[in-house]
């Protein structure tokens, strides 16, 4: 019985020693790992109250000013960027018909290109416009060449008039929703 | 960041090299000398013993309780990606962790005092590499999936970065008296000689990206990380500065260190067998409680602070004056002061992670004199009093160990045979975060004064090391002797 025992202990672990393999592995396929995050961020936001709209005057600019905006043309940002959205989003509670436009400049400060919103007084819903970038969307060389943005809002209507809501103002909301690869 | 990426994945998956750290198949396999560094109050019957320098103890051991080397690497024709994605990010927690502990002595060298026959001294040197790293799953999911999409509103927790690892050489001396018939105790001081260390345990923090208040979106952060490091940076500047002696360089330093040119510390373990009976036998030791006082070549890396940002932000009448174009950069900046990443060089203590063993052995099956009857040194033989004297022995054993997530812990069940005045066999079962199904065989060979020993462990995964999520396998040579000659 102890001979049977140590027999089978001892071919076991012959055994086992013997047959100690492993499948092959192919460890280059690290390199086709695909790591492709989807980054959101906020971009710009711009409130004003009727006042100072009113202050303008009719037809007046209310605010005009150009930011620098390295966002997308940071190199390793540039490099990786991929697709994505950039979504705006406008609340006008004021009595005036306005316009807001965001001009995208390249280092010289030559326009890329524009969006422009024009919103009507107190409309009963938020205005939303998704503007997307990459295939089937805008050519993301308009991002990655932007150095800086020019925004511009400008009463449509008179300088005199007053929204009954108890805050009346207009506000441009600006995010950003794009898929970069990392990897 | 290619390269980034593959370093961290091949540190992850290739040093797995120890975390579990337990050594069940040597603990309290009294025939072997190193079975002392696992408890020094174990029951030694030997007059003396000399290990031979740099193969008396070699013992390496890898685990994962996640994903295998396989699982990823296996050749089958999956797509890379997809793998990580359905092995990795949807299926690991932040408790699964990889790990990987190595060992080789250097010397060890036991013997019977000539005064006091009850005591057995030893002493020697052995350096260990010790590595633990938890799954980041929060940060592994930002990185993969990013903060938009789905993940809105979702907190990643910062808290998830936990990693630990050090090179250390340990100078120890250990004593072990039989204090009675039915008892001995022992205890061994270590002076720790640190070749390295880094540390990222105490982290905490969170990022997440939620509807704003004014604008769409509002991404805050809030962090208070830190990674300290030790005898890294070393390494990293002779390795950096790439002249023509860099492998010499590197060789200087790491002698260097290895002699306690580094960083040092203290500890010690303690440990007793008690027999209850002829047949029953209790044993427990605790290891390695000590630290290491990092005060040379120490960078430490912080990041602490809160931030939030929804982008950049005016508003009428009250920036209608402020014409600074730069306000992106402003934007910038206000984050990193918010948010403020720092180095610096304050010294900080180590623990190392304290382990502990118990065990309770029946031995069975009278065999005759014991392979020791001829020690001369009337320790722990004769009388039936002694499991030498007996063919076998079936016990249990616990073991657990202090990791930077709590304490880990193993249950482990075992047989022992022995044959004859030569040879030992060990075979053990363990249950534990890694394994349901760890098998381990070990073997003793006496022949004269030579003994050679070979444990390894989770036998059923040998099949397929790849696909195995724990391994270890330690050896050694070792010259014992019984007689007075």
């Amino acid at each position: 019985m102890k001979k049977l025992f140590f027999h089978v202990l001892f071919a076991s672990i012959i055994m086992l020693l013997l047959s100690s393999c492993t499948e092959e592995q192919d460890f280059s396929q690290i390199d086709d790992l695909s790591v492709t995050p989807t980054l959101a961020s906020g971009i710009f936001y711009l409130e004003s109250d009727e006042e100072t709209i009113n202050s303008a005057g009719g037809f007046g600019t209310f605010y005009s000013q150009t930011i620098n905006f390295d966002a997308f043309n940071e190199t390793y940002v540039a490099e990786r960027l991929l697709e994505g959205v950039i979504i705006y989003e406008i609340e006008n509670t004021t009595s005036k018909r306005a316009d807001i436009r965001i001009e995208f400049l390249d280092e010289s400060g030559n326009p890329l290109y524009q969006e422009a919103f024009t919103v009507e007084a107190n409309p009963s819903e938020t205005f939303t416009r998704e503007v997307t970038y990459g295939p089937g969307g805008l050519n993301l060389s308009i991002l990655t060449n932007t150095s800086s943005l020019r925004v511009t809002g400008r009463n449509l209507g008179d300088a005199t008039s007053v929204s009954s809501h108890p805050e009346p103002k207009i506000s441009l909301s600006s995010a950003a929703e794009f898929i970069f690869r990392l990897k | 960041m290619r390269g980034f990426l593959k370093t961290i994945l091949i540190a992850v998956f290739g040093i797995s090299s120890i975390h579990a750290q337990n050594r069940q198949l040597l603990y309290d396999f009294n025939e072997i000398p190193q079975a002392l560094m696992l408890n020094p109050g174990m029951k030694t019957s030997q007059r003396w013993h000399v290990g031979v320098p740099m193969i008396s103890g070699l013992f390496f051991q890898a685990s994962t309780s996640g994903v295998t080397v396989n699982d990823l690497f296996a050749d089958d024709g999956v797509d890379f990606t997809t793998k990580v994605q359905e092995r990795v990010l949807d299926v690991m927690t932040r408790r699964d962790d990889f790990g990987s502990t190595s060992q080789i002595e250097g010397f060890n060298i036991g013997f019977r005092g000539k005064n006091r026959p009850d005591d057995y001294y030893s002493f020697g040197m052995y350096g260990e590499m010790d590595i633990i790293s938890y799954w980041p799953k929060d940060l592994a999911l930002l990185a993969f999936e990013g903060n938009g999409g789905s993940n809105i509103g979702r907190s990643f927790d910062l808290g998830d970065l936990s990693l630990r690892g050090e090179m250390v050489n340990v100078f120890h001396f250990g004593i072990n008296r039989k204090v009675n018939n039915t008892l001995t105790i022992g205890a061994r001081a270590k002076l720790y000689s640190s070749i390295f260390q880094f540390q990222s345990i105490k982290n905490s923090g969170s990022f997440r990206t939620v509807q704003g208040q004014d604008n769409i979106y509002n991404s805050i952060i809030v962090a208070d990380m830190q990674l300290q490091t030790s005898g890294v940076k070393g390494f990293y500047d002779i390795v950096d500065e790439d002249t023509g002696t860099t492998r010499k360089d590197l060789t200087s330093l790491f002698t260097e260190r290895v002699l306690l040119g580094g960083n040092l510390g203290l500890g010690f373990d303690a440990g007793f067998t008690h027999q209850l009976n002829p047949q029953t036998t209790i044993t427990g030791s605790i290891l390695d409680v000590g630290f290491i006082y990092n005060s040379n070549d120490v960078w430490n890396y912080t990041l602490e602070g809160t931030a939030s940002t929804e982008g950049i932000t005016v508003f009428l009448p009250e920036d209608i004056d402020n014409v600074n174009n730069d306000l992106w950069q402003d934007l910038v900046d206000e984050i990193d002061e918010a948010l403020p990443h720092g180095e610096n060089q304050s010294s900080y203590i180590s623990l190392r992670p304290i382990k502990a063993y118990g065990s309770i052995r029946y031995d069975f099956g009278e065999g005759g004199r014991s392979w020791s009857e001829n020690c001369g040194c009337a320790i722990n033989t004769g009388d039936g009093a002694n499991s030498d004297f007996y063919r076998n022995s079936v016990g249990g054993q616990l073991y657990m160990i202090k990791r930077p997530r709590g304490i880990q812990a193993a249950l482990t069940g075992f047989y022992q045979k022995r044959v004859g005045r030569g040879l030992s066999l060990k075979t053990t079962y363990t249950v534990d975060k890694y394994s349901l199904t760890n098998i381990g065989l070990g073997l003793n060979l006496q022949a004269g004064p030579i003994n050679f020993y070979v444990l390894g462990d989770n036998l059923l995964g040998y099949g397929n090391i790849a696909d195995s999520h724990y391994a270890s396998l330690q050896f050694g040579f070792n010259i014992i002797s019984w007689n007075d000659n």
